[in-house]
């Protein structure tokens, strides 16, 4: 089942005296429960690629439709709600609320989706319990290691059952050994949760664990290869 | 919303040492505005009841004319019979009827333009009570030759009385403040310096047909007590006034210049001597209190009692517009005061304000990117600005009120010139704080609108919040 469909989208920086064409004319489908990770040189246009995905930012021309619903058209507030519930986000530096235990930053998009307390109780559980940090729920991002935040940061990403995850560099910051433990989980839950995951990549691990693979150079997608 | 306060309250506390020093600034500010508020309003509230008890009175029946012209000719009838209605009007505490007007004094070769004021002694102690400033004790030049050569006090002191010879005094405490001894001398020679210095003084009766004569002037007109003063002036409606009055006593004004030209008689005298019979210039009003309530309510009651249309009801602000206007002037001097204290403490804020936004642009931009709404974004950021605020402002009226409280019942006393210059007056030397008023209230909404003003930045920027370049700073 097709959630997140790209045609023709295009973004281009005019800040600068000339105009930077960072995502160029790429038309890309993604399935339900996918593993894909997209990679390329710095300043491919990976990260722009995973803003316009995101809604974090609009295409200069082109569409984006996700679950059926074309982000260009969406307001402002619209689309911050269509992103809470239709998106997760794992940011390279984990990016939690740093006044939030591990517990209410993953509860945090549910609550601002407004679940009844039990529910929310059981989905965070169930996930810190997923990312191995259940003896955890009580300590402040402060408190953990980025390998912990960064699994806390996925645990949240997925909380409110999204369409899919985004995750930019989700293992540029951690070791080799946090890298491979995050991984490993992004995998299970991704069988599990059947969430599609989008990452950025330069590292050939999470390359490896991908189900597919698209390149990006100078903007234009030269390759998207599925793994069987 | 609970979520959001309970957000709001822990990041104050991301920064406890900031969160502090900003609520401490808030704190400094309300407290030293309410306590200097308090303390102005304090030393207004007393500086009315005293003048205005001892004198005007907070309302005064006049002759619509006699504020502006200040003559017999514009005086009103009084009777027994309007004293009580007045004094059964509601919050009337006290009256006091008097007659006002300007003579010639005359005695030998000395003559002077004195002021001339008629009263009831009975009615009058509730008022300005003359009969406390009669002259008890006089160190002249005789009374100090005296003491000095009878041995009776040692050379240091004997130099110390010296620099008071010529000085009338109307209490012991005033004299032992002037002469400054310390407490063991005063216990050795005080009664001995007041044994010879003391003046056997008398005082106005009811219908008496004396005067009083305030002791610089009785020292120009070279008169004491049972000497005869002549007055001459000019009586109702241009009859001329004229009469030889003895002296029944000295009284010492605190103030030179109205010690130096008043003359006390009683009414009866003055209605004879003026050829005003059965009137009066004014009729002083005291009441239970200032408040504009009581004081309209008064002035209405009293109002509805005159038949005489010519007479009006004025209040103490009407009579002393100058005293209103030196009131108003310090008072807005202190809220100038205040308000450049709260001007740099708005700017403590708001530093704080500005460095927030610094730390926690890229934190805004990860909340909106995960889905929170920028107004609720801006409705934490608000809350934690007011919290901010309270913290302060409930930190200062929680020190602050005991502090008032402190000093509502124990007033500071003023000491050195000043404080001699209040009790001559015949005033209390103290400084008083105010009790809780409108002043310490409106704290909360001065601190109030600071931390809206403050918050208005931080609104407008998560307004402009752009996610990608918030992530990125």
């Amino acid at each position: 089942m097709k959630v997140l469909e790209l045609k023709k989208v295009n973004k281009i920086y005019d800040g600068s005296e000339v105009p930077v064409h960072a995502v160029n004319d790429v038309s890309l489908d993604f399935d339900e429960a996918e593993f894909v990770a997209i990679v390329g040189p710095s300043g491919s246009g990976k990260t722009t690629l995973l803003n316009l995905i995101g809604g974090l930012d609009m295409p200069s021309s082109g569409e984006i439709i996700i679950d059926g619903t074309n982000l260009s058209k969406l307001k402002s507030s619209q689309l911050i709600d269509f992103r809470m519930r239709n998106i997760g986000f794992v940011f390279q530096a984990y990016n939690l609320i740093p006044v939030l235990t591990a517990k209410e930053n993953v509860e945090f998009i549910m609550s601002l989706q407004k679940w009844p307390r039990k529910e929310r109780d059981e989905r965070t559980l169930e996930l810190l319990n997923a990312v191995g940090l259940g003896d955890r729920i009580n300590s402040r991002p402060s408190k953990l290691s980025g390998g912990q935040q960064q699994r806390v940061a996925v645990a949240r990403a997925l909380a409110s059952r999204p369409k899919f995850v985004l995750a930019d560099e989700p293992t540029a910051n951690l070791d080799s050994k946090s890298a491979t433990t995050l991984l490993g989980i992004m995998e299970t839950l991704n069988h599990g949760e059947k969430i599609t995951f989008i990452f950025s990549t330069h590292d050939p691990r999470v390359v490896k664990m991908a189900h597919r693979v698209i390149t990006l150079e100078d903007g234009r997608v030269i390759s998207d290869d599925v793994r069987e | 919303m609970k979520d959001d306060f309970k957000i709001a309250w822990r990041n104050l506390w991301r920064n406890k040492r900031r969160t502090m020093i900003t609520s401490a600034s808030v704190f400094f500010a309300v407290f030293f505005a309410v306590i200097m508020r308090s303390v102005q309003l304090g030393s207004y509230d007393r500086m009315i009841m005293n003048f205005i008890e001892s004198y005007t009175g907070y309302l005064q029946v006049q002759h619509v004319k006699y504020q502006d012209n200040p003559s017999v000719d514009y005086s009103f009838v009084y009777s027994d019979s309007l004293d009580r209605a007045v004094e059964g009007v509601k919050d009337v505490v006290s009256v006091a009827p008097r007659i006002e007007s300007f003579v010639l004094a005359s005695s030998g070769a000395q003559t002077k333009g004195v002021a001339l004021l008629a009263i009831d002694p009975a009615k009058e102690k509730k008022f300005s009570n003359p009969e406390n400033k009669l002259v008890k004790y006089t160190i002249t030049s005789d009374v100090f030759d005296k003491i000095k050569s009878s041995r009776a006090i040692p050379e240091e002191i004997a130099d110390k009385l010296e620099m008071i010879v010529g000085s009338s005094y109307s209490s012991r405490a005033r004299l032992e403040l002037d002469l400054g001894l310390s407490s063991s001398d005063n216990d050795l020679y005080m009664d001995n310096i007041l044994r010879a210095s003391a003046v056997p003084n008398g005082f106005l009766a009811e219908n008496d047909e004396g005067v009083l004569v305030s002791s610089r002037l009785a020292g120009f007109l070279k008169v004491s007590i049972g000497d005869t003063v002549i007055l001459l002036g000019q009586g109702y409606h241009g009859s001329s006034a004229a009469g030889i009055f003895a002296v029944r006593g000295i009284i010492k004004m605190p103030v030179a210049d109205i010690d130096s030209k008043l003359i006390i008689m009683t009414i009866p005298a003055a209605q004879k001597f003026f050829d005003v019979t059965g009137k009066i210039t004014s009729l002083s009003v005291n009441l239970t209190g200032k408040s504009k309530r009581t004081m309209s309510g008064a002035q209405a009651g009293i109002g509805k009692l005159l038949t005489d249309k010519s007479t009006v009801v004025k209040t103490w602000e009407d009579l002393n517009p100058v005293m209103v206007q030196q009131i108003q002037g310090d008072s807005q001097t202190g809220l100038a005061t205040l308000a450049m204290l709260y001007f740099i403490i708005f700017f403590g804020i708001f530093g704080t304000v500005l460095m927030m936004i610094a730390e926690r642009t890229r934190e805004f931009g990860v909340l909106v990117a995960i889905g929170m709404q920028k107004n609720r974004l801006k409705r934490i950021v608000t809350f934690e600005m007011i919290l901010l605020g309270i913290l302060g402002l409930a930190g200062g009226m929680t020190v602050s009120a005991p502090v008032i409280i402190y000093f509502y019942f124990n007033p500071i006393l003023m000491k050195g010139d000043i404080g001699k210059m209040m009790e001559d007056i015949g005033w209390d030397a103290v400084m008083p704080t105010a009790w809780f008023g409108p002043y310490f209230y409106w704290q909360v909404i001065v601190v109030f609108i600071m931390v809206l003003i403050a918050t208005i930045y931080p609104l407008r920027k998560i307004t402009k919040l752009k996610v990608i370049e918030a992530l990125r700073s």
